[in-house]
């Protein structure tokens, strides 16, 4: 079931294409107008954020056991309520779109589900069944299941039992070898991607008697037991994070941790894979916003920005943010001759080090990326970024003309 | 694809890795370093677990590397797809403590990160299976 890479050329093909754009970027970028509209600091640093339905609230944990909601009233970010109940870090928040029900996962091993009633958030604790920490969390899109992914190599399937009053989890289990990094929904409500720290990303079927109903929609994947194994994609040989499926459902991306990037078309025994390498470090998190075109976000501080040609060829376009255009190399060609100059311990390294470090929109690893939508869209021009310099950055590409043939 | 590599027998790598080594011996004679390194990264066996093959191939690289004394020139004539399994070979080069393998494989160093990034280093590093 191991999809072969399309050619072993496109790899390499897609990274000298790297180095083109990096170079053009220069001339060609400067100047624009800027791509993320808003700037804000909620705090020393942010775990992951969620937005609320019609978009006026956010709720985001400040790497502690809280999980903080601000609403925008008059320009200005207010603090309206203070999620109190996990003892240890908040690693995963989702915000469902219709039902206003916010889910929560911590390191404590627990998962809570909020709904708003007239005295505040109340909560109801689901029992995952772990016993390592619970480390992503999101609703399926028809906002009657939750996925958790968890470093105990298990990935739990909650739902609601109607009579019991009860959110029930059941584990797909003895699949994963490693913490379960990422996870992702497939349109279907039923097929559900998850990358992992050994390497893999697999896909599953989550159907549960009772709850999914079998309908056409879902294709074959209607006839696939709980917890099945529909693909394991074996590209990467080191930790993946952050996978997500395109509107559609027909591509899938995932992140490894050795500055790659992957793109799986027609998902199942006949997948067929591209890997783009990336010149610069890795990222964490990824989302699509549209069949055209991915952004990644992760330790470059900088959104990439990733798109596909007629063909279906991937290939890295530019980073969002000016920043990264103005002196990238020349600051890559500083800190090494910092480096050597620490190592002959002489100052001659140095004294050219001066290079502007001109301060973009995140000044540390992005490990979260939204999209900023009231409802599911096939595509979107809106999307927030947070990450461990705790700010949430709003960004906007109406006014990117190059990019607005993709969407 | 592992399987098909282990499924082969050393003996047969070894055979094509002194295959290699004398073609290279002929580059160098002709003043060609740069067609040498590449013969000596075309067809690293990273994919076999033995470290006898591995060794042999180092060996042959070493040479290769050692040899490109002109490192501007290296990159202006060495295309991209060579960058990764270069910088894995350069990492041995650094871990061997040799001084002047050490230097060379400094400089070259140097250079590969400003043409092929950081991510070409990140590659090398997070990649425990694939090695050379």
């Amino acid at each position: 079931m191991k999809p072969a890479r399309k050619s072993k050329d496109k790899l390499w093909a897609s990274t000298h294409r790297v180095t083109i754009w990096h170079l053009d970027s220069r001339s060609r970028f400067t100047g624009k107008s800027m791509a993320a509209t808003s700037v804000h600091k909620f705090a020393q640093c942010i775990s992951c954020h969620a937005w609320s339905p019609d978009l006026s609230m956010i709720a985001f944990c400040p790497n502690n056991s809280e999980v903080h909601i601000y609403k925008l009233s008059e320009d200005k970010w207010e603090k309206v309520h203070v999620l109190q109940k996990h003892d240890q870090i908040v690693s995963g928040i989702d915000w469902s779109y219709r039902s206003n029900k916010i889910v929560t996962v911590s390191h404590d091993r627990n998962s809570y589900v909020w709904n708003q009633e007239a005295t505040g958030w109340v909560p109801t604790l689901v029992i995952l069944r772990l016993n390592r920490a619970a480390l992503c969390v999101q609703w399926s899109p028809k906002e009657n299941k939750f996925a958790v992914g968890s470093g105990a190599k298990t990935v739990c399937i909650c739902y609601y039992e109607q009579e019991n009053n009860w959110w029930v989890s059941k584990l797909i289990r003895k699949r994963h070898d490693s913490s379960v990094t990422s996870i992702a929904w497939h349109p279907n409500n039923v097929l559900l991607a998850t990358t992992s720290t050994d390497g893999k990303c697999r896909v599953f079927s989550t159907f549960i008697k009772g709850v999914d109903a079998k309908d056409s929609a879902m294709g074959n994947s209607a006839d696939t037991k709980f917890g099945e194994q529909i693909v394991q994609l074996d590209l990467c040989f080191c930790w993946a994070f952050g996978v997500r499926w395109s509107p559609s459902g027909n591509t899938l991306a995932y992140v490894g941790h050795n500055s790659m990037i992957y793109f799986v078309d027609e998902v199942g025994p006949s997948a067929a894979a591209q890997s783009v390498a990336i010149r610069d470090l890795p990222l964490r998190d990824v989302l699509f916003l549209s069949e055209r075109m991915v952004v990644g976000v992760g330790f470059d501080c900088n959104p990439m920005v990733f798109v596909a040609d007629e063909s279906g060829l991937w290939s890295f376009l530019r980073f969002l943010d000016e920043r990264k255009s103005a002196s990238s190399s020349a600051k890559y060609g500083s800190q090494f001759s910092e480096a050597f100059g620490k190592f002959y311990g002489q100052s001659k390294f140095s004294a050219s080090n001066n290079v502007e470090q001109s301060r973009g929109a995140h000044d540390n690893c992005i490990n979260c990326i939204l999209p900023l939508a009231k409802q599911r869209k096939s595509s979107v021009t809106r999307f927030t970024t947070s990450g461990l310099d705790g700010k949430i950055v709003t960004w906007d590409l109406q006014k990117q003309e190059d990019l607005l043939d993709y969407l | 694809m592992a399987e098909i590599v282990e499924a082969d027998n050393y003996e047969g790598i070894i055979t094509r890795i002194e295959h290699k080594s004398r073609k290279i011996e002929s580059l160098l004679k002709q003043y060609k370093p740069v067609e040498a390194l590449k013969t000596a990264l075309e067809g690293s066996p990273p994919k076999t677990k033995d470290e006898r093959c591995k060794s042999a191939n180092w060996i042959v690289v070493h040479r290769a590397i050692m040899a490109n004394k002109d490192v501007d020139s290296l990159f202006s004539a060495l295309d991209p797809e060579y960058y990764d399994i270069l910088m894995k070979y350069l990492y041995r080069g650094l871990s061997t403590g040799d001084r002047p393998t050490c230097d060379q494989c400094l400089r070259i160093h140097e250079k590969l990160t400003e043409k092929a990034g950081l991510g070409c280093i990140l590659r090398c590093l997070a990649d425990t299976v694939n090695t050379v």
